[in-house]
């Protein structure tokens, strides 16, 4: 202590202000730190759950088939079976959670936008060049989308 | 300096000793009440992280670049215009000039709003064209992230059940890890100014749901499943039926990130 107080006292000043600012930084750091931070690595382990919190858009199939099972019967069976029922009929949470809401009509666009002809779409896709192949406003003349291989 | 030592001075430092002692529990419960104001988690329970292992498959050849995935992930997350966490690029590979002895063209990228509405027609005639694809791109989920190990403030992070996630509330928006991932898939978030990345939609896998972009896809172009929850008996997980049918790499496995994203038909040019 006595070779301390001995030290210049611009010096003692300086320490006393390092170790002041130290303990104000590690008061705060105690405090601040959320509880969860570091418990599984560099980061708040509590940020999965605030990502997990919020609410999905897309309600999924398994929603739909709940109640339309007929349709998802008739789905299975053709070549559109891969496909979710909101790739087509659009966000449907808002139907699942109160049925008086109705999702919107589909038209022709959606039906292009797959089976649209391009060198760059694969093989296997069932392609049409839409100019030639039908000049009317309706898919759904000559098509069944549940079940393409069929004739209405 | 020891003759001076005397009883009441030892008395005092143990007095000092004990009451700090007795003012720890104080302090954590006083830290304790400080957290509850601050914390914002209202999480919810079930979901064990340890648990999963998540990963996306692509197979290329199913992909035929409607850009729904696109869409429909735009919607889920929010994604401001102009941004995407997953897009869709088109490869035109033109055939090799006459006599020039190449096996290959010219290669022409496009990703038009990251064919977020679709793709427009071709402006090159299709005689020209050798071959053309479509990919699609999103977060590779690296086992050596570089995006996370460049986060000062540690924001971003691998989550244990192989998500890289986020951290919004500690995110500073400096940019680095927008920076450092090699595959163009972190971007700053315009209204939150905070690193915004592909997330796996980990709201829904939490919830048993798929991500958005694999409901939505109408050709399973895209399988997603859990590595360490597969459907019972192996061979009927379409995950690792896909990877033990096809023959997968990964996007720039040189670079040494460790990209989990498992990939089926790609052809040399992509990146």
């Amino acid at each position: 202590m006595p070779r301390l107080l001995k030290m210049p006292p611009q010096i003692v000043r300086l320490v006393l202000l390092t170790i002041g600012i130290l303990c104000v930084y590690f008061t705060a750091r105690f405090f601040l730190t959320p509880p969860s931070f570091g418990l599984h690595g560099h980061y708040r382990f509590d940020a999965l759950h605030d990502m997990a919190s919020r609410e999905p858009y897309w309600a999924g199939k398994a929603a739909c088939v709940e109640c339309h099972t007929d349709h998802a019967a008739k789905l299975a069976k053709g070549e559109h079976k891969t496909l979710s029922c909101e790739t087509c009929h659009g966000p449907g949470r808002a139907h699942v959670e109160d049925w008086a809401v109705k999702l919107p009509k589909l038209n022709m666009s959606l039906c292009v936008r797959c089976h649209e002809a391009s060198p760059s779409r694969p093989q296997w896709l069932h392609q049409i060049n839409v100019h030639d192949h039908y000049t009317g406003n309706l898919c759904t003349e000559c098509h069944v989308p549940h079940q393409p291989n069929e004739v209405p | 300096m020891s003759e001076n030592i005397t009883r009441r001075a030892v008395l005092k430092n143990l007095a000092a000793i004990a009451g700090g002692i007795l003012a720890m529990p104080a302090a954590r419960t006083c830290k304790a009440g400080v957290q509850n104001v601050l914390a914002s988690s209202n999480a919810p329970a079930g979901y064990d992280p340890f648990q999963h292992k998540w990963l996306m498959a692509f197979d290329v050849d199913r992909c035929i670049g409607c850009g729904l995935c696109v869409e429909a992930c735009c919607e889920e997350n929010a994604v401001p215009e102009g941004h995407w966490r997953t897009w869709i690029e088109r490869y035109v590979i033109k055939k090799p000039e006459a006599g020039s002895g190449k096996t290959r063209g010219e290669t022409v990228v496009d990703s038009p709003d990251g064919g977020k509405e679709g793709f427009p027609r071709l402006l090159i005639p299709k005689e020209e064209i050798l071959k053309s694809f479509f990919v699609p791109k999103m977060c590779n989920l690296c086992e050596h992230s570089p995006c996370t190990q460049v986060c000062p403030v540690g924001a971003t992070f691998d989550a244990p059940d192989g998500a890289v996630l986020v951290d919004k509330s500690y995110c500073i928006g400096c940019g680095f890890c927008i920076q450092a991932c090699p595959y163009g898939c972190r971007f700053l978030n315009p209204e939150t100014h905070t690193a915004d990345k592909c997330s796996l939609c980990y709201h829904r896998i939490t919830r048993g749901l798929k991500p958005a972009c694999v409901e939505i896809c109408p050709s399973q172009a895209r399988i997603f499943g859990d590595l360490k929850n597969p459907a019972p008996g192996l061979e009927n997980d379409p995950l690792q039926q896909f990877i033990a049918k096809n023959k997968v790499e990964e996007l720039k496995p040189s670079l040494g990130t460790g990209p989990r994203l498992a990939y089926a038909g790609l052809d040399e040019v992509v990146r």
